[in-house]
C-alpha cells in the first residue's frame, strides 16, 4: 500500500497562506499531477509530503502510517527536483548510487541496483561521466534512476520536465509515463504545464492560492471544469468567456452569468453569426483564429481564414459551459 | 573616447599603486640582495655573498624553521576554524549577525592594537587567561588540575604557542569566503540527503567538504603566503622575538632588524629574496601535490 493522503493540510509563510486546507489522494499507484500557476503552492504541497516542510495544521498519510511529523527519510519517498539536484563532483553512477551508499547497502547489492536502475532509463551509456558532461534530458534521466534505485513507497515529481527543451520535455513525458506504468508505484507529479498534467496524469489536481479547485481525470477537468479559473488555466488558447450581451447573438443566457466555449468547439463553416477575422497565428497543424466578437477558434492550419475574410461563427449549446458570474462556479449542467 | 581607453584610464590608478609600492620596491629589493647597503654609502656591489652568509647564519636557520614550523601548525589551524566557524554561522537564527561579526571582527583590528591586547591577555601574572587556568588551583601558581600554567612569554615553546593561538582570531577573511561558499551551494541536495537519511558526518564528508574544496584549496595556499609573513606585528609586540633567544624570531623579524637596527639593507633583501623563492616554492609544490585531488572535486 502506498496511498498518499491529505487531509486539511494548512501551511503559512509569514502571512502568506501557501497551503490554505488542502484535501488530496493519491490512489495506490496512481500517477496523479498536481497543476497550477506559479506560486500556488505546489511544490509546498510536494515538500509537505517529503517532510522538507512541516505542516502547521493537517494530517499527511503515506500507506497506512500517518507521517505529519516524521522525519523525511523515515517517509521513505524518494523525490525528482527540478534543478536534478545531481552531485557536480560525483559521476552518474555515483549520483545513482547515492541513497543506497549512505544507507550502507552491501556492494553487491549496489551494483545490481544501480544498473537496474540505469537500465530502466537508459542512463547506461554515461554512467561514468559527470553531470556537467550531460544534456539537460540526460540528467533527468539520472535524476530518475536516482529516485528508483532505493525502490521507495512514493516517487515525488517537483516540475522535473520544466528546464528542459521542448523536444526533450515531451520525449521525458512519455518516459515518466512508461517508468510509472513498469515501476508501478504511486506517483506525484507538480507543473505548472497544463499540456504536461494533462497528458501524463491519471488524475490532475488543478490547485489555486493554497486550495485544491478540482480534482478529476484529465479529461474531467477539461471537460467539465468546476469554476472559471480551472476552465481558463486548462486549455490553449483559452476558454472564450462570453458575457451575456456578447453571447446574445448566439444563444440568451441568463444575467449573472456567463458562457465558456472552447475555441476548437468553435466552428467557421455552415450558417453562424457573421464575424470578421482580425488575427490568424499558425501553431503548427492548428491556427487561432482571433474573431471581433470576441471570439478565438482552433482550427485545421489547412482549413484557416485569412486575417480580414468575413466568416460565419458557431457552436453547440451543449459544448458551451456556464458559470456563475460572481462566484466562477459551473452552473448545472 | 574608445572602450580601450576608458577601460585603460580605469586601470590607471591601481596600475600606479601596484607599480610605486609593490612593483619597484620589488625590483630594488631584488638588486639591493647582491649589494652591502648602509643607507649611508652608495651600494657596493657583493655579488651571491650576502646569500653565503645567510647559509652560515644560525639565527635565520632559527627564523626560518620558526617560520615553517609555524606555518605547519597554524595554516591548518586557521582553515579547520574558519571552516568549522562558517559551517556553524551559514544558517540564518537570531543573533547569528552578531556571531559573524564577532568571527570577522578580530581581523580588522589594526596589527599593533591586536598584538597590544594579546600582550595583556597573555602575561604570566595578571594576564585574563592564566588567571583563569590558576581558577581553583591548588595553589596561586598552579592550574585546577595541578600543574603550572604556560608561561607565555618567558618559555620558548609556550611563547611559540602564543604566537599561534594570536594568529587563529584573525580569520576574518578566509571565514567569510567560506560562509558565501557555504550559503552558495544548493540546497537541493542537502533536501536529497535529508531524504536518504544521511548523517551529518556522512553529509559533511560526502557533499560540503567536497564541494567546498576548490575554494579550500585556495585558501591554503593563500594562507601559507599569509602565515609566513603574518608573524612580524606578535613578534615584535608580544615577545620581541624572544624568549630567551630567537625563539620566535620568524624571517619577517629577521628582515626588519636587519634592515632597521643593524643597517644592513643588503642582507636582509637577500633574506627577503630567499623567503619570496621559498614561499613560491611552496605554494607550487602544494599546487602539484594537491592537484590531481583536485581533479576528484572537479565541479566542472
Amino acid at each position: 500500500m502506498s496511498r498518499i493522503e491529505l487531509q486539511g493540510v494548512r501551511k503559512r509563510f509569514g502571512a502568506t497562506a501557501a497551503l490554505d486546507g488542502v484535501d488530496v489522494e493519491a490512489k495506490d499507484g496512481e500517477l496523479l499531477v498536481v497543476v497550477g500557476p506559479s506560486g500556488c503552492g505546489k511544490s509546498t504541497l510536494l515538500r509537505c509530503i517529503a517532510g522538507l516542510e512541516a505542516v502547521d495544521e493537517g494530517t499527511i498519510r503515506i500507506g497506512d502510517r500517518d507521517v505529519t511529523n516524521v522525519k523525511p527519510a523515515a517517509r521513505n519517498v524518494s523525490m525528482v527536483f527540478q534543478s536534478y539536484a545531481l552531485f557536480p563532483h560525483l559521476t552518474v553512477r555515483e549520483n545513482i548510487a547515492f541513497g543506497l551508499v549512505v544507507r550502507e547497502e552491501p556492494k553487491a547489492v549496489v551494483r545490481e541496483r544501480v544498473a537496474e536502475a540505469s537500465k530502466l532509463v537508459g542512463a547506461e551509456p554515461f554512467l561514468d561521466r559527470r553531470p556537467y558532461e550531460l544534456s539537460g534530458g540526460e540528467r533527468q534521466r539520472v535524476a530518475l534512476a536516482r529516485a528508483l534505485v532505493r525502490r521507495p513507497e512514493a516517487y515525488l515529481l517537483d516540475e522535473p520536465l520544466s528546464n528542459l527543451d521542448a523536444g526533450t520535455r515531451v520525449e521525458m513525458r512519455t518516459e515518466i509515463r512508461r517508468l510509472h506504468r513498469e515501476v508501478g508505484s504511486t506517483m506525484v507529479h507538480v507543473t505548472h504545464d497544463q499540456v504536461e498534467a494533462m497528458t501524463i496524469g491519471d488524475r490532475v489536481v488543478v490547485l489555486d492560492a493554497g486550495r485544491v479547485r478540482q480534482v478529476g481525470t484529465p479529461d474531467e477537468v477539461y471537460s467539465r471544469p468546476t469554476d472559471l479559473f480551472v476552465a481558463r488555466f486548462l486549455g490553449t488558447p483559452a476558454i472564450n468567456v462570453l458575457t451575456p450581451q456578447e453571447a446574445r447573438a448566439f444563444f440568451a443566457i441568463p444575467e449573472g452569468t456567463v458562457l465558456g466555449v472552447r475555441p476548437e468547439q468553435v466552428r467557421l463553416d455552415g450558417d453562424g453569426v457573421p464575424s470578421r477575422v482580425e488575427l490568424v497565428e499558425v501553431a503548427g497543424s492548428d491556427a487561432y483564429v482571433f474573431l471581433d466578437r470576441g471570439l478565438v477558434a482552433r482550427v485545421a492550419t489547412d482549413a484557416r481564414p485569412a486575417e480580414g475574410a468575413e466568416v460565419r461563427a458557431r457552436f453547440d449549446r451543449e459544448a458551451a459551459h456556464l458559470f456563475d458570474e460572481a462566484t466562477g462556479r459551473r452552473i448545472q449542467p | 573616447m574608445t572602450e580601450r581607453r576608458q577601460l585603460a584610464l580605469m586601470l590607471a590608478p591601481y596600475l600606479f599603486g601596484i607599480a610605486a609600492l609593490v612593483a619597484i620596491p620589488a625590483v630594488v629589493t631584488f638588486g639591493l640582495a647582491f649589494t652591502q647597503y648602509d643607507l649611508l654609502r652608495s651600494p657596493e656591489f657583493v655579488g651571491l655573498e650576502n646569500f653565503r652568509e645567510l647559509a652560515r647564519d644560525d639565527i635565520f636557520a632559527t627564523a626560518l624553521k620558526n617560520s615553517l614550523v609555524f606555518a605547519a601548525i597554524a595554516v591548518p589551524l586557521r582553515l579547520g576554524a574558519a571552516l568549522g566557524l562558517a559551517l556553524l554561522l551559514h544558517r540564518r537564527y537570531t543573533g547569528v549577525g552578531g556571531y559573524r561579526s564577532s568571527a570577522a571582527l578580530p581581523t580588522v583590528i589594526p596589527d599593533i592594537a591586536y598584538g597590544l591586547v594579546w600582550l595583556w591577555l597573555f602575561n604570566p601574572l595578571y594576564g585574563p587567561i592564566n588567571l583563569l587556568l590558576r581558577w581553583q588551583g591548588d595553589s596561586p601558581t598552579t592550574t585546577a588540575w595541578g600543574v603550572q600554567p604556560p608561561q607565555w612569554l618567558t618559555h620558548p615553546n609556550d611563547a611559540r604557542a602564543a604566537i599561534i593561538i594570536m594568529s587563529l582570531f584573525t580569520i576574518g577573511e578566509g571565514f567569510v569566503i567560506l560562509l558565501v561558499t557555504r550559503q552558495g551551494l544548493p540546497s537541493e541536495l542537502y533536501e536529497l540527503a535529508a531524504l536518504e537519511d544521511a548523517t551529518a558526518w556522512g553529509i559533511f564528508r560526502r557533499i560540503t567538504l567536497p564541494l567546498m574544496t576548490p575554494i579550500l584549496l585556495l585558501l591554503f595556499a593563500r594562507d601559507t603566503i599569509f602565515s609566513l609573513q603574518w608573524t612580524f606585528v606578535p613578534a615584535l609586540v608580544v615577545t620581541e622575538g624572544g624568549p630567551p633567544q630567537f625563539s620566535t624570531t620568524y624571517v619577517p623579524l629577521f628582515v626588519y632588524r636587519n634592515a632597521f637596527e643593524y643597517l644592513r639593507y643588503g642582507y636582509a633583501a637577500s633574506a627577503t629574496l630567499l623567503m619570496f623563492v621559498l614561499t613560491a616554492l611552496i605554494v607550487w609544490l602544494q599546487w602539484r601535490i594537491v592537484r590531481r585531488w583536485r581533479k576528484g572535486f572537479a565541479v566542472g
